[in-house]
């Protein structure tokens, strides 16, 4: 069969030669690869599922086999839809003692991507979770040995830009950075997966029943809530030795819909309950409900992306200010000076605001909003307390008098 | 910065406005909410404004915030249609029906209840529980 093989290229070679010299340059980089290949021959490990269509989630019985004595390793993700993943590096180097400060952004994270280990690993996921926020990604992988399990992330396309306190006070990026390497690129996916998915279970799970003699059954649990499509299972046992890809698709049907910045599927019924609640409540209590809409979305559903809550409560809550604005406007009842003056100001400050939003984590998010909240919980206290409730009421009743006759005035104009 | 208002005269210290503005809207631009629980007190206590102009006018402040920050918050890609058609007719039903419940209940009650609520949510997201 070698020889064979070895024959046909010697042949292949000799026209590239006839053809031209570039030609032979090519032919001797290709020669190179067959004779990689054939050098330790194990048989490609085999993968069948037992069902190839799951709705919204469930388990998807996987057996094959793969050579003794090996680990082995299942990479799950998903085909049909990429979300975003970024990163901001901000901690220190220990080798040059700086901070680099550079933001990695890439569009091509599956929106599902996970690696199933044999069940003996458990205890190392185990040991890393101790770790809690601080878990590496390329830790777990290397002591796992599954590092030639890790694939799909590591091929898509990353973007990094040198960011600076100038950029980040006029709201840009920073500057786009040369591309990266493949070694640099799959280093740097390795820490935008565990920037996007944020828990090593559900990017870890070691539950593949492995048997001494190579053959392995597996219970591979998909998630509810996840993108609809296509997802592949490959079997991995080193960079040489994997199966062909098998796939099955995951179905979602309304009200369940799949919100495809956000990467995960809702109830749609969900937000629109919640956002009537907060609506109503927001009005009672006289401001717009956007600071209860977001935490409350971060707390039930915490698949969500903080981006991508707070930059959709954002225009829901400009809808609300706006036919709030025209019904003071039709009664006169706005200083517009006093208004655009602050206003301008405020222009600068939601310019910047969202690009911070993109830098943090999800965890800092969580942290600054915590005390956000606390503070705004213990100026509502105190706008219940007596002596404020007091001066208030003179206040409220100056209030409305003044807005009895901007009423009058605008139906008398 | 001197503005008129109904017939009444006040000085205001826009220097501190805009500043106290500036960092309102950084922030709840930021974590997107509207900003308005902070900016009338700003301007309330700070400025030292009655209640009467602070009402409109602080909602035409932060609406400047909302409106750059949506777009920027739309150009980086963190808006979702979906998930903005689910919200938004909610939000929008919302302020029919509030006004119908508004007589019957006591704004205070309501301050309080929030008060509860926002303290809950705090220690939600600061993992207390």
């Amino acid at each position: 069969m070698d020889t064979r093989k070895g024959v046909v290229l010697w042949l292949v070679a000799a026209m590239m030669v006839l053809l031209g010299g570039t030609g032979a340059t090519a032919a001797a980089e290709r020669e190179g690869q067959p004779s990689d290949q054939s050098a330790p021959a194990m048989a490609a490990p085999t993968i069948t599922i037992d069902k190839t269509v799951i709705n919204n989630g469930g388990t998807i019985k996987v057996s094959g086999r793969a050579p003794a004595g090996k680990p082995v390793f299942l990479e799950v993700w998903a085909v049909d839809h990429a979300v975003r993943a970024s990163r901001f590096d901000s901690e220190l180097d220990k080798e040059t003692n700086k901070r680099p400060y550079i933001f990695y952004i890439t569009e091509g994270m599956p929106a599902y991507y996970k690696i199933f280990a044999p069940k003996e690993m458990q205890a190392k996921i185990d040991a890393e979770k101790k770790l809690k926020r601080k878990w590496s990604y390329s830790n777990v992988l290397k002591e796992m040995g599954a590092g030639d399990a890790f694939n799909v992330p590591a091929k898509s396309k990353i973007d990094h830009f040198q960011s600076s306190l100038m950029a980040s006070i006029i709201g840009s990026r920073g500057d786009l950075l040369p591309g990266m390497d493949e070694k640099e690129n799959r280093q740097r996916a390795m820490q935008l997966t565990k920037a996007r998915f944020g828990s090593i279970d559900k990017v870890f799970g070691a539950d593949i029943d492995l048997k001494p003699d190579g053959s392995f059954t597996a219970d591979i649990k998909i998630r509810e809530g996840l993108s609809p499509g296509k997802y592949n299972i490959v079997v991995v046992v080193d960079k040489k030795t994997k199966s062909e890809a098998v796939s099955f698709e995951n179905q979602i049907a309304f009200p369940l819909v799949y919100l495809d910045n956000a990467g995960t599927s809702l109830n749609i019924f969900y937000p629109f309950v919640l956002s009537l609640c907060v609506a109503i409540f927001g009005v009672l209590m006289g401001a717009g409900g956007g600071f209860i809409m977001n935490p409350l979305l971060l707390a039930l559903f915490p698949a969500l992306p903080h981006t991508i809550v707070a930059g959709t409560v954002t225009p829901t809550v400009l809808f609300s200010q706006g036919s709030g604005i025209y019904n003071y406007s039709k009664i006169k009842f706005i200083n517009w000076k006093l208004g655009c003056g602050i206003g301008v100001a405020m222009l600068l400050g939601g310019f910047i605001g969202p690009k911070l939003t993109e830098m943090i984590t999800l965890d800092q998010f969580k942290f600054a909003f915590g005390w956000i909240l606390l503070v705004l919980a213990v100026l509502m206290l105190w706008q219940t307390t007596p002596g404020y409730l007091a001066k208030n009421k003179k206040e409220q009743a100056i209030l409305k008098e003044f807005k009895k006759r901007a009423e009058e005035a605008a139906k008398g104009a | 910065m001197k503005i008129e208002f109904w017939g009444q005269e006040f000085t205001v210290n826009m220097v501190i406005g805009c500043i106290g503005g500036f960092l309102i809207a950084i922030m709840s631009s930021m974590f997107g909410f509207g900003g308005g629980p902070f900016m009338v007190p700003l301007m309330t206590v700070a400025l030292r404004l009655p209640m009467y102009l602070v009402v409109g006018s602080s909602l035409l402040a932060i609406f400047f915030n909302t409106s750059i920050s949506t777009m920027r918050h739309y150009q980086f890609g963190n808006f979702d249609l979906y998930f903005f058609l689910a919200m938004f007719p909610a939000a929008i039903l919302g302020g029919y029906i509030a006004p119908q419940i508004a007589k019957r209940v006591s704004p205070l009650v309501v301050k309080r209840v929030a008060c509860v609520g926002l303290v809950l949510l705090a220690l939600n997201l600061l993992g207390a529980y």
